[in-house]
């Protein structure tokens, strides 16, 4: 059965309401600062933005779903797709690709070449241990686990270390065969 | 060419002070930005005597030396910006221009969440964006 | 710059901040759950100011740094102006926007509606956690202004919120 062609992230993003970004990005970068102040390890704020990027994915996805006419996506290659070329356009306004499949399909990386997250950001030498876009990893976790995907997901590039882009790998733990496992209680 | 830049914060701490000349001048030109300070000041709370536009962020010229022109900017959030020419023709739109390009680097530079206010501007991509806009000075009104 | 994101990435990110401060890492001292938020608004602020008030004359007093939040600096934010302004002309300014966004948006929250017994207070008590953050903005923009005061929100005529500025002397 083939779903509905989903929409484009562009048409979606077009139809959202927007905010500037600005906002959005001195905010998380406030965020991540205060975080870095009150948990003090930074090992500590890795986990915790992942954690509260799994909260935020694993509501996020009903409107991913809503907006995006994917009604269900059985086969993790086609999910990973959608979420970078629909999902992150829709949310973030930038598109994303995906590369670096492994031969079972179980693994593939989602690459941004630019980032909103990031702009103004420069990390201290103090924070070189830092994720500092971990609340990204743990968004894209959520929302897959919403969708009976139980996933790992890992940077590989970070271009506030340095590298050319961002690449966040993720890898296919568990295929949960039930449709809906959690119940919208909605 | 531009000798000199500064920028101070609204308690006259430095927050970044960058001279481009090879001689070993570094302690007169930081000598000359520092006295701009009370120039500054003084065109602040006298706007009349000193003909200003009200409230303007430019500040024009604050004061000819023999071999500098020292000009002066200050924001709404009471962040001196300071620059030091040895061009004695000067064009009031490039020196604008400039200013204006200056402070748009410095905004982008206080917006990194690991910056401290009123805390020294050690980024590199300011530095580097600085240094562009000072050798870029008086080569085009544009952009 | 222009650039754009969608307004369920900011409204998702405030939730989970306040909801992370609030519920996780400060759950039994929602005083420090509240200072924290608040200084996160404040960096935000400040910041903002500095980007905002950029190739703009200086302000001459209190009052035109006050108009400048309500209007271009609510704009910016909001995409609306504050609808209304008060002053005693003693130092305390009130605030009002009559629909203010980040409440209205707030209202389909899971986080807000499960409270379990008292559904209302719980309400109440998140929504005034998450306005620490709004105060804490405008703070920090007035006190980049050279402006310190004081910033609390009112919001006993939902969906209408009044903010409250007393500025220090």
């Amino acid at each position: 059965m083939a779903p509905v062609a989903p929409r484009s992230g562009d048409a979606i993003f077009a139809s959202v309401e927007h905010v500037n970004a600005e906002l959005f990005t001195l905010t998380y970068g406030a965020i991540v600062r205060q975080l870095l102040t009150d948990l003090e390890e930074v090992e500590e704020v890795n986990k915790q933005l992942d954690q509260m990027g799994y909260n935020i994915g694993v509501r996020l996805i009903d409107e991913f779903l809503a907006k995006s006419n994917v009604s269900r996506c059985v086969d993790f290659k086609e999910t990973a797709d959608v979420i970078a070329k629909v999902g992150f356009k829709m949310f973030l306004g930038v598109g994303a690709s995906v590369t670096n499949w492994d031969a079972d399909g179980t693994c593939c990386s989602i690459v941004l070449e630019d980032n909103p997250l990031v702009d103004f950001v420069e990390l201290p030498d103090t924070c070189q241990g830092l994720y500092y876009c971990n609340i990204l990893s743990g968004v894209v976790r959520g929302a897959l686990e919403m969708v009976s995907m139980k996933t790992e997901v890992t940077w590989v590039r970070d271009m506030l270390r340095g590298d050319d882009a961002f690449e966040l790998q993720v890898k296919l733990l568990k295929q949960v065969p039930e449709e809906y496992p959690y119940k919208d209680d909605e | 060419m531009i000798v000199c830049v500064a920028v101070v914060g609204h308690q006259n701490n430095p927050l970044y002070i960058q001279s481009f000349t090879e001689a070993d001048d570094a302690l007169k030109l930081h000598h000359i930005v520092h006295c701009s300070l009370d120039v500054v000041d003084e065109r602040v709370n006298n706007p009349k005597k000193s003909g200003l536009t009200l409230n303007e962020t430019f500040l024009g010229l604050l004061y000819p030396t023999e071999n500098y022109k020292v000009y002066g900017y200050l924001t709404n959030t009471k962040v001196k910006f300071i620059l030091v020419t040895t061009d004695l023709d000067v064009r009031d739109a490039d020196v604008r221009n400039f200013f204006r390009r200056f402070h748009a680097a410095y905004v982008d530079a206080v917006s990194n969440p690991f910056h401290v206010p009123g805390k020294k501007i050690t980024s590199r991509t300011f530095a580097e964006r600085v240094s562009n806009i000072v050798k870029s000075f008086g080569l085009s009104s544009a952009g | 710059m222009g650039r754009e994101v969608s307004e369920s990435c900011i409204d998702s990110l405030l939730t989970e901040m306040v909801s992370s401060y609030c519920n996780r890492f400060y759950s039994n001292t929602p005083e420090l759950a509240a200072r924290r938020i608040e200084a996160i608004g404040y960096q935000v602020g400040h910041q903002l100011s500095e980007r905002y008030t950029m190739e703009r004359p200086r302000f001459t007093d209190h009052l035109e740094a006050i108009k400048f939040i309500c209007k271009d600096f609510w704009s910016e934010l909001f995409k609306k102006q504050i609808d209304n302004l008060k002053t005693n002309h003693k130092g305390t300014f009130v605030l009002q926007d009559n629909k203010f966004r980040w409440l209205s948006r707030m209202s389909g929250d899971p986080s807000v509606e499960n409270g379990t017994q008292d559904p209302e207070s719980k309400a109440a008590q998140a929504m005034s956690m998450y306005l620490y953050f709004p105060c804490g903005i405008i703070r920090g923009a007035l006190s980049n202004l050279g402006i310190p005061c004081a910033v609390s929100a009112d919001i006993s005529s939902l969906p209408a919120c009044s903010f409250v500025i007393r500025i220090k002397v």
